[in-house]
């Protein structure tokens, strides 16, 4: 029953898929006809690519850069501590956990962040799981009930104050999304200056070798909606703390 | 109070509802206000900002101008990423697609983040009719939801209520009483949407922008619904209109720099994510299935339309509606529409290919050329309004009102070097905007209006009581006019005094 079910569903899919081919043709035909020129098969020079020139050349010293992450980030609200080590890393979020109560952390599963040997920096009563790491378990209602998410960023950005985070299978959207406070780990030389510097790898890296998630995070969740009263933590994190590393 | 009533049918009768509804005014104002200054503030921090504007509209217009490929590019590439795409040339073939996908997924309950294409569509209602729940998901949305209404704002949808209102509207969907304030409403609608989110079966987007070359979709949001939407359920629709489409990611610096400027005056939303096909195989999260409907809904009939063409170059930033006398002084829901203020004013005739019965709304703008120097992409709306009006006349729609209006811009513009100064062009905005003290504006037939519901509040005063008013204000901001814009306004009249002719009618 169940099968036949999937395989009528797959059926639909590929109806649709077909009817799309057909309308493909019929609405790229009708695009070219109204711009008054003849199917376009091969790429357009394009001139204006990307930022101006001026600012392709614009770049922070690394100290500048830190600087201006800070600033950034804790102008709209979240929290910057600069820390010397993993380790101090692990012993900044413990303190936290035990400010706060916090008893359930949820992780990336990242060699970086497995170095924080949180099982064991923790206060007692806490408990620490790692994204995706058994078959069963629901990780998205894991995620929900965490009152931490341990991310680590990929790149930073220090003009924007932003950190990426990428998706992989150990490394789910809903770390930094769900839980209720957040911490993301930046090894201090992965703070670019510009946006662009990181955009730009997606380029270079291509369609097939992108993740299903790139995700930039500038700070907490908010809100003006009500009477322009500023609310933090609308749906995602509430509490961002941007540990720099290094 | 009695229960809530229709809205008036005119857009008059609309700005008048809204003109008396004294928070709505300082609401607007205040708001509006507060964007306008955020974007000065962020643009002139940024630097070069007219370097960054200009990149932009020749991002866009390069797009646009090649839009056959790109936009095959983006599907071949969505398609390659396991997306299933699909075309909807009308409003009618998009809900009806979307209803299929809602129906084979055994949906109950569909999350939204905000979306102003199906707004357009007006979606939710269509998936109500089949019974499934749709949910909105940004806080402001969720608030005008729950009223039963339209939002006023295309970056902040619920900027006419205030927070007695909102707890009222909130009590009710908690069962119990809560108080008006924001931190204790903003917390009850996250415990609220978070078990919708993770009950729902469909979430559902928009796009800000589509990646030609990896078939990627890109999402700016401040609260974090719309990573929700796109991460939890298990199928994820999204919405886009066929133009949202640029090149590559480095294109997307120069977007990401100039719409959060524009919109709010942030240097980037608090998330920008960039989301490439469905949940890889080992992936814990993302949806399993993701389809992406391609909406045409009239905007076609801009490409190739030189006057109009760069309309598809909009990047649905709010700029314009901020700087806007007239926005500022009535608020969106005059407008009747989707879309409001200056963007809307062009785009809802243009959109629904009826220039005749639609200019009313076009009518509704000083023509003082604010919303070009505002808009991030240099759109020039104000020259379109002309062009508008000078459609309907030319198609035999137009009545003598309409062409006295056409002259009477002419040749004030026309004598403008004799008249004493900016103060008089202040008139030139009455001119256009009012007659006899109104809002020269006369039938907005609006099937999408009829769901649209006010409360009543008892009109106090009339419109052209307030008049001054606005007047005053449009005094204010053409001081500020600047040379160019002047310049501008002085070609347009020009033209207009040529006989205007050239039209490119569709
Ligand atoms: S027309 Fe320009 S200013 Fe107005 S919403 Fe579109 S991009 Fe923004």
């Amino acid at each position: 029953m169940a099968n036949q079910q999937q395989e009528s569903h797959a059926e639909w899919l590929a109806r649709l898929a077909e009817e799309s081919k057909a309308k493909q043709e019929k609405f790229m035909n009708g695009i070219a006809k109204r711009l008054g020129h003849p199917r376009m098969t091969s790429a357009p020079a394009h001139p204006y690519r990307g930022a101006p020139d001026f600012w392709k050349a614009y770049e922070w010293t690394p100290e500048e850069r830190i600087q201006g992450f800070t600033d950034n980030f804790l102008s709209v609200g979240g929290h910057v501590a600069r820390l010397e080590s993993l380790a101090d890393a692990a012993a900044f979020i413990a303190g936290k956990a035990e400010e706060m109560s916090a008893r359930t952390v949820l992780r990336q599963d990242d060699p970086a962040l497995a170095e924080l040997r949180l099982e064991e920096t923790l206060p007692a009563g806490a408990s620490v799981s790692v994204w995706n790491s058994d078959d069963e378990s629901q990780w998205k209602t894991v995620a929900a009930g965490a009152d931490f998410g341990v991310v680590q960023a990929d790149h930073a950005v220090a003009y924007t104050g932003s950190v990426t985070v990428l998706s992989a299978s150990g490394k789910g959207r809903s770390v930094s999304l769900l839980p209720t406070v957040l911490f993301i780990v930046i090894p201090v030389e992965r703070i670019k200056t510009r946006l662009g510097e990181v955009l730009t790898t997606f380029d270079e890296t291509g369609r097939e070798g992108l993740p299903a998630g790139i995700h930039f995070i500038s700070g907490p969740s908010r809100s003006s909606d009500i009477e322009n009263d500023l609310t933090i933590g609308v749906h995602g994190p509430g509490i961002v703390y941007a540990l720099l590393v290094g | 109070m009695s229960g809530p009533v229709k809205g008036g049918a005119t857009v008059k009768a609309r700005a008048e509802l809204a003109l008396n509804d004294e928070f709505l005014r300082k609401a607007v104002r205040f708001t509006t206000e507060r964007l306008r200054n955020g974007k000065k503030k962020a643009s002139e921090e940024h630097g070069n900002w007219e370097e960054w504007r200009e990149r932009g509209r020749q991002i866009r217009l390069h797009t646009i101008a090649h839009l056959d490929y790109y936009l095959n590019l983006f599907v071949n590439n969505a398609r390659a990423n396991g997306v299933h795409v699909h075309f909807a040339e009308t409003a009618e073939e998009a809900v009806k697609l979307t209803l299929d996908i809602a129906k084979h997924s055994g949906a109950r309950s569909v999350v939204k983040s905000k979306s102003m294409v199906t707004e357009e569509l007006h979606l939710n209602h269509a998936l109500d009719s089949i019974g499934v729940e749709a949910i909105e998901t940004d806080l402001g949305e969720y608030i005008i939801q729950l009223a039963g209404e339209m939002p006023s704002h295309i970056v902040i949808p619920a900027i006419h209520k205030n927070r007695y209102q909102i707890a009222e509207l909130l009590s009710k969907e908690a069962g119990y009483e809560l108080p008006p304030d924001t931190t204790a409403l903003a917390g009850f609608v996250r415990k609220k949407l978070r078990e919708k989110f993770l009950e729902a079966d469909i979430g559902m987007t928009g796009c800000n922008f589509a990646i030609a070359e990896t078939g990627s979709m890109v999402l700016f949001e401040n609260e974090g619904n719309a990573r929700m939407v796109s991460t939890v359920p298990k199928t994820q629709v999204t919405l886009m209109g066929m133009e949202r489409i640029i090149p590559s990611w480095s294109d997307l610096e120069v977007m990401a720099t100039l719409l959060p400027r524009s919109a709010t005056g942030q240097k980037l939303t608090m998330y920008m994510s960039g989301i490439t096909g469905p949940r890889r195989s080992g992936d814990a999260d993302g949806p399993e299935e993701m389809h992406i409907i391609i909406v045409d809904n009239g905007r076609s009939l801009q490409l190739g339309d030189p006057e109009f063409q760069e309309l598809l170059n909009c990047i649905r930033c709010g700029a314009c509606l901020n700087a806007c006398p007239v926005y500022r002084h009535i608020g969106g829901h005059a407008y009747g529409s989707t879309y409001s203020g200056p963007i809307g004013a062009v785009l809802t005739p243009s959109l629904n290919k009826n220039i005749a019965e639609w200019d009313d709304i076009a009518n509704a703008s000083s023509l003082c050329g604010a919303c070009y120097e505002a808009c991030p992409v240099k759109i020039p709306l104000h020259d379109m309004l002309v062009y508008l009006r000078r459609r309907k006349v030319e198609s035999g729609h137009g009545n003598k009102l309409e062409s006295i209006g056409m002259q009477g811009f002419a040749s004030v513009m026309g004598s403008a070097k004799r008249m004493s100064g900016i103060v008089k062009l202040g008139k030139l905005g009455q001119k256009l905007v009012a007659k006899d003290g109104e809002i020269r504006l006369k039938l907005g037939p609006l099937k999408g209006w009829n769901t649209y519901r006010v409360t009543p509040s008892l009109p106090k005063e009339a419109f052209r009581d307030q008049w001054p008013t606005l007047e005053s204000e449009l005094r204010n901001e053409l001081r500020e006019m600047k040379p160019d814009m002047l310049e501008r306004m002085k070609q347009v009249a020009e033209r207009q005094k040529q006989g205007g002719g050239g039209g490119h009618h569709g």
